[in-house]
């Protein structure tokens, strides 16, 4: 028997640890850093007894009760600045504290289009398989182009070139996979101008849920590890880690699950990121990573990524 | 339930071979994903696989109309720096209910067309095979061509091609069963290839179509590039020169079965034995290489007067 093989024919897939769920205490953007830390005292508040179900629930869930649940709080630093994390970084952590809420990862939002020079925006984008209409039968054009993610057919238009043609008779859009009714759903996920591209704040979130369920990879490896900081924030958001771990005593970061605990203001925004969700292709080897060792785990995991995210909406 | 596939194959539009170091570039599709490559017994690299979605009508040979939901896989290759391979396939399945599910389920299953509704695999790959007007149904080999142009399009190839070729369309059908090919040349570019195999699926199949696609490819451009050079016809200098772009470009391609999983090598042998592709390829390199060896010698002799 002979055997030849080479390196660069073959795919490797790192694989990398898992808690059973990611709980997302929070999301910090500029509207609630100005309105003080009065309110991010009371988010917290509300919170907790939130993140208690979860625990309890999955305690019940795994053998021995030893359930693996890490929590983490995403900051806004892409599409507005404010403070520094020497400032807001303590001022967090004190309000978690005082509603007894361990905070085990930071994350930046930036971190969501751009990571330690790893384009997790662009690797998600590159794949993202639409959603077919109805009378799909070879290829379309790309979302890359138009930068729309939909869920259906939208409502013809009459273009540029078809001023002079009678008027177009209006139509309804329509979701593909209706039942009975449509609920049609159109995503923008970026916009250029002359300073590039802006990944749209759902897109990002649709990153943010793939990172916590630690479907991404870069050439096969990790795109982002999360880095101990143990106090001592840096004065600039650049110069913080993208994903921060606080808790030294933390279970990972990635999870088979997530459980993101949110104000009702963004249910359009989750409404949107499970529109792209829905239309990312995960790497087969990677799924199969995940699925082998939840089974290995005597976990019954969701065959659907989308089904694999929950939410309390408070 | 039936895997069909389609291989488009052709000349990648480059006037030199390109180096190894040039495929990551022009088979990059995807971010955050190498070309994979091997450079034993040939230079050969594969595209990441990419799904493309559909929800169309489904080929059938009795004119049914049968509704499919699901993605296609895709990929593009280089072979020996020169030859350019789209190749698509789908796994057709029965799905559990008969209406359409949402997106996601169907991402679960990548690669996989369910269909909704009754559906026989025979009449599925009779109507596949026929190579009918592509119409509404699904087309496997329109995806493969646009992976072919998307990496056509690349900067780094100057896209002037040493000879004239055309694109040659394979398309297969494979279930498990006693191992078994039958390989058809139809009478324009496109030829069929009914397999069957031992075991479960695997993308070992796919290389195997791919390997007699891309054999069947050079044995064609051959072929061309001989009758072209009107052996006889022409000038011997002539013909000389319309028979150097194969010496430049195609004679040390030929390695059939190169990288086939060893289980399906004894499928490409029953090849060789009928319709015998090696066979035909050797006599056509010895016909090329006589012509280039009287003609140099006619030439040795006119120089020595």
């Amino acid at each position: 028997m002979t055997s030849f093989s080479e390196v660069t024919a073959e795919r490797q897939i790192k694989s990398g640890p898992l808690s059973h769920v990611s709980v997302e205490l929070g999301h910090l953007y500029m509207e609630d850093f100005q309105a003080g830390p009065d309110r991010l005292r009371q988010q917290f508040a509300m919170v907790a007894p939130w993140l208690e179900t979860v625990r309890r629930s999955w305690q019940n869930r795994t053998p021995g009760g030893r359930a693996r649940i890490s929590t983490c709080f995403l900051i806004d630093d892409y599409f507005s600045r404010f403070s520094t994390p020497d400032e807001l970084v303590p001022m967090i952590l004190d309000a978690a504290a005082e509603n007894d809420l361990v905070i085990d990862y930071l994350a930046r939002e930036s971190a969501c289009a751009e990571a330690d020079g790893v384009k997790l925006a662009k690797l998600v984008e590159d794949r993202l398989v639409p959603d077919p209409p109805p009378g799909t039968h070879s290829w379309r054009p790309p979302p890359h182009e138009t930068g729309w993610l939909a869920n259906g057919t939208r409502s013809p238009v009459a273009g540029a070139g078809q001023a002079m043609k009678p008027q177009i008779r209006w139509e309804p859009p329509t979701q593909n996979a209706k039942r009975g009714h449509s609920i049609f759903v159109d995503v923008e996920l970026w916009n250029d101008d002359n300073r590039g591209r802006t990944w749209s704040c759902p897109f990002l979130a649709a990153v943010w849920q793939l990172l916590r369920l630690g479907l991404l990879r870069n050439e096969g490896r990790l795109p982002v590890q999360p880095v101990q900081v143990d106090g001592g924030f840096p004065r600039d958001w650049d110069e913080l880690p993208p994903v921060v771990k606080l808790n030294k005593s933390a279970t990972p970061f990635s999870a088979y699950t997530t459980m993101s605990v949110l104000s009702t203001r963004f249910l359009q925004v989750e409404l949107a990121v499970r529109t792209i969700l829905s239309q990312v292709s995960v790497d087969e080897e990677v799924l199969k990573q995940v699925l082998s060792r939840s089974t290995d785990e005597d976990l019954r995991l969701e065959e659907e990524l989308v089904d694999r995210i929950s939410y309390v909406f408070l | 339930m039936l895997i069909m596939g389609e291989v488009r194959t052709g000349l990648l539009q480059n006037s030199a071979e390109i180096e190894e170091r040039d495929h990551q570039t022009v088979l990059g599709l995807l971010a955050g994903e190498r070309v994979r490559m091997s450079r034993r017994p040939i230079v050969y690299a594969v595209s990441p696989d990419l799904l493309t979605g559909v929800d169309c009508r489904l080929p059938s040979a009795s004119n049914a109309r049968i509704r499919g939901v699901g993605t296609l896989v895709s990929r593009a290759t280089i072979t020996g720096g020169r030859i350019l391979q789209g190749s698509s396939y789908v796994r057709v399945v029965r799905g559990e209910v008969n209406h359409r599910l949402p997106w996601s389920h169907y991402l679960a299953r990548p690669g996989v067309v369910e269909v909704l509704g009754k559906v026989s695999a025979p009449d599925l790959a009779g109507g596949f095979l026929a190579f009918g007007p592509p119409g509404e149904q699904l087309d496997l080999g329109s995806v493969s061509d646009r992976f072919m142009d998307v990496v056509q399009e690349s900067a780094l190839l100057d896209l002037r091609a040493p000879f004239r070729s055309d694109r040659t369309r394979l398309r297969w059908v494979a279930e498990t069963g006693e191992p078994g090919v039958h390989f058809i040349l139809g009478e324009s570019t496109g030829r069929t290839l009914r397999l069957t195999h031992h075991g479960e699926f695997s993308p070992a199949v796919v290389d195997l179509c791919e390997d007699l696609a891309l054999h069947d490819w050079l044995l064609t451009a051959l072929l061309t590039i001989v009758q072209r050079a009107r052996i006889g016809g022409a000038s011997r200098p002539e013909v000389s020169a319309r028979l150097a772009p194969a010496v430049d470009t195609l004679l040390h391609l030929w390695m059939p079965g190169a990288r086939i999983h060893p289980s399906l090598a004894p499928l490409w042998e029953n090849l060789e034995r009928t319709p015998g592709f090696s066979r035909q390829w050797q006599s056509l390199v010895e016909r090329v290489r006589d012509q280039l060896a009287v003609n140099t010698l006619a030439l040795l002799r006119e120089t020595n007067g």
